[in-house]
């Protein structure tokens, strides 16, 4: 950057359009004066002068100097927009074409797409029991939320002395005691207090949660019965150690967030401990490839899955994560039948540490649709009971992991509420590796802020309580146990505005009984 | 059979206006039937007939469980000689014409050795359409051109036959379609079916029935129980709240569902794996209503393989919610298989009379009482553990048994 030319006088004067869209309004009476804030803030946008705080410009609205104020005298304030209104060219596209036309760049984003479409689990009611069936209270009665992760061979024989037949069991299996899974974060994405905090959450809670690209830590194997150690297209730290020692391996195809592109890791973010988990020189950019360079084809994959399962010795399920996009039923048809023992489905506006912003908030589709699609093609095939899917990308609370479970998915993935709870506030600046909050940042001065042990406290309450929640609507449902809520979509009605959407996820409308 | 009217019972349809009535056409707008219903069944085991007037007054005394809108009665080891080895395929036919044309299928597939219009009599307070029944005595011919998959076993010849005619011809529905075994049912209280088929002309050495009480769906003639695929019949009681998952498995196993009842994937379920994954019964019944994960914690390694095997391979065959349910089949020997949900949301009782030879399995006690007053011993099973009782081996198991037991050896 030092070697490129300085900004004009009217160059600058152009970029000033630009405008903070958030600023920190002070009470000048509450506060003491104590600089707290100053510290807090990551982003550089506040000094002091003259015995007061000011505002430099930079705010992201992460909401820590708020936090943090021991008077609370900081209120973060969205600006009010400055610019003509214009219906067309609104404010945020006059800014994007503005920042572009600064830095001749591609924009980045990071989190998940925040345009304003529709939220498909917004328009999905649910159904619950009244008189011909009894509803079941999960306080006094057994709910069931156990879930299996892998293969099944959709049929079970018995040898002569009634035993289950070698051949006829399943592929390796991972239990868990509830139907979620944590979605893939890579350490570099995240730091490493934050990766830790999920570990230690799924092994409370009985789940898996995702590596990501970046490897497994040494620190981690210890949780590793709880990893879901993903292989994508960089191979970043990917050994047989890490292969061998994790519950679960998944192959990365594609993200929700950034369909049909790879990785991206910003070269300030590859500190000593990502070098050397990812097994990348210090300080470099860690761009991994659009596609796998060794999968061009389907038979391609069949042939990483085979050479997984082999240097696994078949011990652990072997999956496949892809993003939703529009021919998504058939793709994942053919992952089947390549012998994934799990598909992971990622919707378009799932969470991503750094992404070129056309694309996360224009490629893929909403996973209502496509796992919706995806359970009744794989159904259609006499495909879908030997097969685990997992479904994400948005799944914002416990109801959109009911309507996801009940619109086809064996496994809700959640991500970004799990930032949520260790203190992310989605501020939507992960790429920059600033995070205030210690999650998406590796400066050591950040990351302390994240404590481990509350870290995991938190998110482990938090799937409690959306474990909880299940219940309740199962019981409600008149169903004990979760494997009769999946794909069950007669228990699901449409209350949207388009009948050509519910009709793609193969739902009735609301008013529409069975006769 | 016709205490309810003479004890003062006052006939619904006096004071409700009359919902229609369908023969063997699928009412319209009809996308899945519901309800709460009456069951009865009785076995003896040492194969001695039984007239058909006994389990008409098992179901007919269970008067609060039916509403008049369907009852049905199977009987088992119905047929002598060389017709009890022939498929009984028994249809519903709204006019001639599906008649013919569900001739002209079967004549494509093999032969007819027999045709018989079933014996049935006006009952005047019953609504018409009454449909015409008829019974065909039929071997198929797995050779025929006409069968998509060739020389596949005669069951599975017969399942494709049921399946292809339910599907495709307007006004025309098997209702049965099992060796030496027969379904008897409508759209009626359970005493006007009855006579309707004048059942104390048959004797057999089994016998299921129900009568229905469904919510707000209209009567349909073929969709009364017993619900019936090859000699498997099946009576039920209850809601299945996992339908939609149960349905995706069953036609994901080829089979396709057109009755719309959850009796009718309950009745393929049991197809699947008893006849086509050669479980054992007990060990069917483990997987339609398997014990929680904490429990099977508790069994012996071997048993715990098994049924944690069960839960995940067959975890889409799980039925949930509540039902009891009588199951029969002819073959190898005639057998009853009685069972409730895993919570036991529904009623079943279970008996057996003074002499051992007579088993029963009903909703209600009265079921029993009232054709064996003082005599029987009756008992509960447990939850989701099947009663089983065979022609020829006595009761197999009482219901009360650890679940895998027999299957080990």
């Amino acid at each position: 950057m030092s070697t490129a030319p300085k900004p004009s006088e009217s160059e600058k004067k152009s970029d000033r359009i630009i405008l903070d869209k958030f600023q920190p309004v002070f009470n000048r009476d509450a506060c003491q004066m104590c600089k707290r804030c100053i510290k807090e803030c990551s982003y550089g946008a506040l000094e002091s002068k003259g015995n007061r705080i000011w505002y430099k410009g930079g705010c992201v609205a992460c909401q820590r100097c708020a936090a943090m104020c021991p008077t609370r005298s900081i209120e973060i304030r969205q600006v009010p927009s400055q610019m003509a209104p214009h219906a067309t060219y609104d404010d945020r596209v006059r800014q994007a074409i503005t920042s572009q036309a600064s830095t001749g760049g591609v924009l980045l984003s990071s989190c998940g797409n925040d345009g304003p479409y529709d939220h498909i689990f917004d328009d999905i009611v649910l159904d619950a029991a009244q008189v011909t069936n009894p509803s079941i209270d999960p306080l006094r009665e057994e709910v069931e939320t156990r879930t299996y992760l892998g293969r099944r061979s959709g049929k079970v024989t018995l040898s002569g002395d009634g035993c289950v037949a070698e051949s006829d069991g399943s592929g390796p299996i991972v239990a868990m005691d509830m139907p979620f899974m944590l979605g893939h974060i890579s350490l570099g994405a995240v730091s490493y207090n934050t990766q830790k905090s999920l570990f230690m959450a799924a092994r409370n809670l009985n789940i898996i949660a995702g590596s990501g690209e970046g490897g497994l830590h040494a620190d981690f194997f210890q949780y590793a019965d709880h990893i879901n150690s993903e292989v994508a297209s960089g191979r970043f730290g990917v050994t047989p150690e890490y292969l061998k020692r994790t519950a679960a391996v998944e192959i990365k195809i594609g993200q929700g967030a950034k369909p049909g592109h790879g990785g991206h890791l910003p070269g300030e973010k590859v500190t000593d401990l990502i070098s050397s988990t990812r097994m990348i020189p210090l300080g470099t950019d860690a761009l991994s490839p659009y596609p796998h360079h060794d999968i061009y084809s389907i038979e391609d994959l069949q042939q990483l899955i085979s050479v997984l399962k082999e240097s696994t010795e078949y011990r652990v399920p072997v999956g496949v994560k892809i993003a939703a996009v529009h021919n998504v039923g058939a793709i994942a048809s053919g992952i089947v039948r390549a012998g994934a023992d799990f598909i992971t489905i990622d919707g378009f506006r799932g969470g991503t540490g750094s992404t070129p912003r056309v694309i996360r908030d224009h490629a893929g589709l909403p996973i209502e649709v496509a796992i919706a699609t995806v359970d009744r093609r794989l159904t259609a095939e006499g495909l879908r009971n030997r097969v685990t899917v997992c479904a994400g990308g948005s799944i914002r609370n416990s109801a959109d992991m009911i309507k996801v479970i009940a619109l086809g998915a064996d496994v809700a993935m959640v991500c970004t509420s799990a930032l949520v709870a260790l203190g992310c506030r989605v501020c939507q600046s992960c790429h920059r590796g600033l995070c205030a909050w210690g999650i998406a940042t590796q400066r050591p001065e950040l990351v302390s802020r994240l404590d481990p042990e509350v870290g995991a406290k938190r998110v482990t309450n938090l799937y409690n309580a959306w474990n909880e929640e299940l219940k309740e609507i199962m019981g409600a449902m008149g169903i004990d146990s979760v494997e009769s809520l999946v794909g069950n979509r007669d228990r699901l009605r449409y209350l949207g505005p388009n009948p050509k959407i519910a009709e793609a996820m193969g739902l009735k409308h609301a008013g529409e009984g069975w006769g | 059979m016709h205490e309810r009217q003479n004890s003062g019972y006052v006939d619904l349809r006096d004071e409700y206006p009359l919902l229609p009535s369908y023969g063997a056409q699928r009412p319209p707008g009809l996308e899945r039937m519901m309800g709460g219903c009456g069951i009865a069944g009785t076995i003896d085991v040492t194969g001695a007939k039984m007239s058909g007037e006994a389990i008409g007054r098992m179901l007919t005394t269970m008067s609060e469980r039916e509403n008049g809108l369907g009852a049905g009665y199977s009987a088992y080891g119905l047929f002598d000689n060389e017709l009890k080895d022939a498929y009984c395929m028994q249809f519903f036919f709204d006019d001639e014409k599906a008649m013919s044309t569900a001739e002209e299928f079967l004549k494509n597939r093999g032969d007819i050795i027999k045709d018989e219009r079933v014996f049935t009599q006006k009952v005047s307070t019953m609504k018409p359409p009454y449909p015409i029944v008829w019974r065909y005595f039929f071997n198929p011919n797995p050779h025929s051109e006409k069968f998509r998959i060739r020389d596949q076993h005669p069951d599975e010849c017969i399942v494709d036959m049921v399946i292809g005619i339910n599907g495709t011809i307007p006004g025309a529905i098997c209702i049965s379609s099992g060796k030496n075994m027969a379904v008897f049912k409508g759209n009626g209280f359970s005493y006007e079916i009855a006579e309707h088929y004048d059942l104390g002309r048959y004797s057999a050495p089994m016998w299921l029935s129900h009568s229905r009480f469904p919510t707000n769906t209209p009567g349909w003639w073929a969709g009364a129980h017993p619900i019936s695929l090859l000699d498997w019949s099946v009576c039920h009681n209850g809601e299945i709240t996992s339908y939609g998952v149960n349905r995706k498995f069953v036609e994901m196993n080829g089979y396709k569902c057109s009755l719309l009842t959850d009796t009718e994937v309950v009745t393929y379920l049991w197809d699947l794996l008893v006849r086509r994954h050669h479980l054992p019964m007990q060990v069917a019944g483990f997987a339609l209503a398997p014990w929680y994960h904490k429990d099977i914690q508790r069994l012996d390694p071997r048993s715990r393989a098994l049924a944690e095997q069960l839960r995940i391979t067959y975890k889409e065959a799980f039925l949930n919610g509540p039902f009891s349910i009588l199951v029969g089949r002819s073959r190898p020997d005639i057998t009853m298989i009685a069972m409730a949900d895993r919570k036991k949301l529904r009623p079943l009782l279970f008996g057996r009379s003074g002499d051992g030879r007579r088993l029963y399995a009903a909703s209600e006690e009265c079921a029993v009482r009232v054709v064996e007053k003082d005599t029987a011993e009756t008992w509960v099973g447990n939850p989701g553990s099947p009663m089983i009782a065979t022609v020829g081996k006595g009761i197999v198991r009482r219901g009360t048994e650890e679940p895998f037991q027999g299957v080990f050896c």
